[in-house]
């Protein structure tokens, strides 16, 4: 077995390979060239890339791979009905379906749109649910677009999924994606006249823990936050060890529930990593307290890490991957802990996914 | 029949061939009937904005557009505009 991470850049898909020990790691790619890789996942039903790519020219598409990034297949029907008024602008996010829902995958993108394929990517969907949501109107874009860049299955009940999107705020569904219902009460949206309204709210990443699957973590433009309740209430976990809510990224340790990392920024209106230094800080009881994890983390670094240039492997102990818009990959194979720079010089990172390669 | 060629990437995206000679009447069939013609127009069928098209040199804006018609003798080029970073 050996570990693959993929890594979205603005300039195309690199590929990093290790063993299980993570610390040594061969670079291929780039592969896509000429599209931006906003996210790529290895589907772990059948080892399938799916790409989530993007061309200033040539639009938002999704690509797929069989044979390990080699050769290519682009979606042949992505697009958004007539009648909407939508056109898709972007592509973010693509989360495979769960076990035997074979073929299915999750597609979201700007503007604020929700796509399935049960045909494994050339095919995708509108979801009307989100698409002609009722509430469309009072949703508005954040700095990077109205991006639905988080989906997140229930692993347990195949009907049940989440959505962020911002700024609309979190949704959920528990039809299978017929109809979605806000679940953002606690949330802060301090850039609205109302500071904890139904929707509206900027989140900048959501995660459902899969050990534990009524938990969520949210990263969201006004704080770092837990819900123990699938999303019916949101608590605010900072002020305890976290130099600032503000941030993009978000992690998890798929064997503790207790456990998240985030990489704080400054602030809205100054977006690098705090305090010069590129920081990791993890909570292992639930974001009661955090902690700094720097070790072989560059310091001074005034850096930033894209929403999605962040994620962890289900390896134990955790591997972590964070990628920086300088074009460095950092890895730490312990949970934290250390790190190791796997590769530098890369374009600007947007995306980092871990797999498991066989 | 017309000749279309393709810039590197959309050749990339059409398995590597970067000439096509569509059976077509007018730019916008040409065009249409590429493999990548989903990369050329948007999901309302529009040319996307950054793709130029010229026929023989002219940019399809200076004569009828997508309606232009085609003899059979001509060489339309897919440029991708400047822009990008």
């Amino acid at each position: 077995m050996s570990v693959l991470a993929l890594v979205g850049t603005r300039k195309g898909l690199f590929l990093l390979e290790s063993d299980e020990e993570r610390q040594d790691w061969s670079l291929e790619g780039p592969v896509l060239t000429g599209w931006s890789v906003f996210h790529a996942v290895v589907d772990p039903r059948d080892g399938t890339i799916h790409a989530a790519s993007n061309n200033e020219v040539y639009g938002a598409t999704t690509h797929r791979s069989a044979d390990r990034g080699q050769t290519w297949t682009r979606a042949e029907e992505l697009g958004l009905p007539e009648d909407t008024g939508l056109t898709l602008e972007k592509t973010w996010h693509i989360e495979p379906g769960r076990d035997g829902e074979d073929g299915r995958l999750w597609l979201g993108g700007a503007p604020g749109v929700l796509f399935r394929t049960d045909d494994g990517g050339e095919a995708w969907q509108p979801v009307d649910g989100i698409v002609r949501h009722e509430t469309r109107d009072r949703w508005f874009p954040g700095a990077g677009g109205m991006c639905c860049h988080s989906i997140a299955l229930d692993p347990e009940e195949p009907k049940r999924m989440y959505v962020g999107i911002s700024a609309a705020g979190v949704f959920r569904t528990e039809d299978g994606g017929e109809t979605w219902t806000p679940a953002n009460r606690g949330t802060a949206a301090d850039f609205l006249p109302d500071p904890f309204p139904e929707l509206g709210q900027c989140v900048h990443k959501l995660l459902v823990h899969p050990a534990r699957p009524e938990r969520l973590w949210q990263q969201n433009h006004c704080g770092v936050y837990r819900s123990d309740d699938r999303g019916e209430h949101w608590e605010r976990l900072e002020g305890n060890g976290l130099p600032s809510g503000f941030g993009f990224p978000l992690a998890l340790d798929h064997r503790h529930p207790d456990a998240a990392f985030v990489i704080p920024e400054e602030g809205a209106e100054n977006r690098v990593t705090c305090d010069g230094r590129l920081g990791v800080y993890r909570t292992d009881d639930g974001g009661a307290s955090w902690s700094l994890l720097a070790g072989g983390l560059p310091q001074p670094a005034w850096g930033a890490v894209m929403r999605e240039g962040f994620s962890s492997d289900r390896l134990d102990p955790a591997g972590i991957y964070l990628g920086t818009q300088s074009g460095s990959l950092f890895v730490s194979p312990d949970a934290g802990e250390t790190w190791i720079e796997a590769a530098s010089q890369l374009p600007p990172i947007l995306s980092v996914e871990a797999a498991e390669w066989r | 029949m017309a000749v279309v060629l393709l810039p590197s990437m959309l050749a990339a995206e059409a398995g590597g061939a970067s000439r096509f000679e569509p059976d077509a009447e007018t730019v916008g069939e040409a065009l249409r009937a590429l493999p990548v013609a989903n990369l050329v127009f948007d999901e309302r069928g529009a040319l996307r904005p950054l793709v130029n098209v010229y026929v023989d040199g002219i940019d399809v804006r200076e004569r009828e557009g997508l309606d232009t018609r085609l003899e059979g003798s001509e060489t339309i080029r897919l440029v991708a505009a400047i822009a990008g970073g």
